[in-house]
């Protein structure tokens, strides 16, 4: 059976309608040869993919964002776009203290950085992923790594390092991670509801550096997670018995609702 | 959901989109420079736009469509302006850039930069931004016969640049 080139092009773009697609896959299933063509159209697109992604991690010049604000956003740009869509959310509660304005403060850098993991995961998710409010929320697998994975973890197969838990003023858990590789980067997320809301995000400035390797996060990462940390955090750090507990009552939060 | 939200809404989704729009802007617009000023000014009109964007449209086809026709109009302005201003700077441009083909000639970003423009945008938008062929044609003011060729002919010579391994085919 022959395949025009467009045909399988299209097949490894996702575009051919339900018959097509089927018609194509009998063809490969037959033909090495096509199934080697599709190959190569797959192995293009993940080529240019990765040589164009380095862009996604920089950090947004301020300039960018401000523009992107309008003209009233300059004044506001040094508040954390999670702070913002956690206010917006909470309408009723207008004169609520901004819990997270120390992180705030610490980098406006975070919110580039950050957003370009979410416009980078924008279609896997598996790490940060957004919510329907605009927010950012762990995906699947770091969302697996913040509910079971103790502290002092150090299996190969963790996708994530989980740093330091504790309580936060408003009763909830939070914990702080470290990504590595592509995704080198750290972070703090809180339990809310069935999710773990990303609170702060930052590149660490070795993360390049370390990308191989596994560190402890919290206290060195980044200041700007401490500093979210040390605005949120409510008594002492949870030690390995109370992770244990925390995470047997599934990350529950002890606030009023 | 009040005006004023609804746009500081779009104003972040656009934030999100900035490191998207400078990789697209990049692939369009060899100088990084220039390819940021070039996010700046489409960010810009965006937002004088905005009661042109319908909420059911892809944001980020929307805003790379105002990006590339930003490039066009500063392509126009920039010749006019050689045109009367400085003959020789835009020699050597191209003689720069092609030094720096021949320094990076076997990276996929090489045989990219080489591609005619058309063709170069079609595979962008597609292969590296991932948008569907019917908006990837719509964001190119092309019917999707013409995207789709353009996509093929700029695979054809990408692979014949880079002469990829065949891939795992089990």
């Amino acid at each position: 059976m022959t395949m025009s080139e467009e045909t399988l092009m299209a097949y490894a773009d996702g575009e051919l309608d339900a018959a097509t697609r089927a018609s194509v896959e009998a063809a490969m299933q037959d033909d090495p040869e096509i199934r080697q063509r599709v190959a190569r159209h797959r192995a293009l697109r993940e080529s240019l993919r990765g040589a164009f992604s380095a862009v996604l991690d920089e950090p947004v010049p301020d300039r960018l964002i401000q523009a992107a604000r309008g003209p009233a956003g300059a004044a506001k740009s040094t508040v954390v776009a999670l702070s913002r869509a956690r206010e917006a959310r909470e309408p009723g509660n207008p004169a609520a203290p901004r819990r997270w304005q120390p992180a705030a403060m610490a980098a406006s850098l975070l919110l580039g950085l950050g957003l370009g993991f979410l416009a980078w995961h924008g279609s896997g998710g598996a790490m940060i992923q957004p919510d329907a409010g605009g927010g950012l929320i762990a995906g699947a697998a770091l969302a697996e790594a913040l509910s079971t994975q103790l502290s002092d973890d150090r299996s190969a197969a963790r996708v994530a390092v989980t740093g330091l838990s504790f309580r936060d003023k408003a009763g909830d858990y939070c914990r702080t991670f470290s990504l590595s590789g592509s995704d080198a980067s750290a972070g703090l997320a809180c339990r809310e509801g069935a999710d773990w809301r990303i609170k702060a995000l930052a590149q660490s400035p070795r993360a390049a550096a370390d990308a191989g390797n596994f560190r402890t996060a919290g206290s060195e990462d980044s200041a700007a997670i401490r500093a979210a940390v040390e605005g949120s955090i409510d008594g002492e750090p949870l030690d390995h018995a109370g992770e244990i507990a925390a995470r047997a009552a599934a990350w529950a939060s002890a606030r009023k609702r | 959901m009040s005006t004023n939200d609804r746009v500081e809404n779009i104003q972040e989704q656009i934030v999100a989109l900035l490191p998207r729009l400078r990789r697209f802007a990049r692939n369009l617009v060899r100088n990084p420079h220039d390819a940021d000023d070039v996010v700046q000014i489409a960010v810009e009109r965006a937002l004088q736009r905005l009661d042109q964007w319908r909420s059911d449209a892809r944001l980020d086809s929307w805003l790379f469509k105002i990006l590339r026709n930003a490039w066009i109009d500063e392509v126009r302005a920039r010749a006019r302006r050689a045109k009367i201003l400085l003959p020789e700077e835009a020699g050597e441009q191209i003689g720069e850039a092609s030094m720096e083909r021949e320094m990076e000639r076997w990276s996929a970003e090489a045989a990219f930069a080489r591609l005619p423009e058309d063709q170069r945008l079609a595979v962008s938008l597609v292969l590296v931004e991932g948008l569907s062929y019917k908006d990837a044609a719509e964001v190119l003011d092309v019917p999707i016969g013409t995207l789709t060729s353009r996509l093929a002919r700029g695979r054809e010579a990408l692979q014949e640049m880079l002469r990829l391994p065949e891939g795992d085919v089990s």
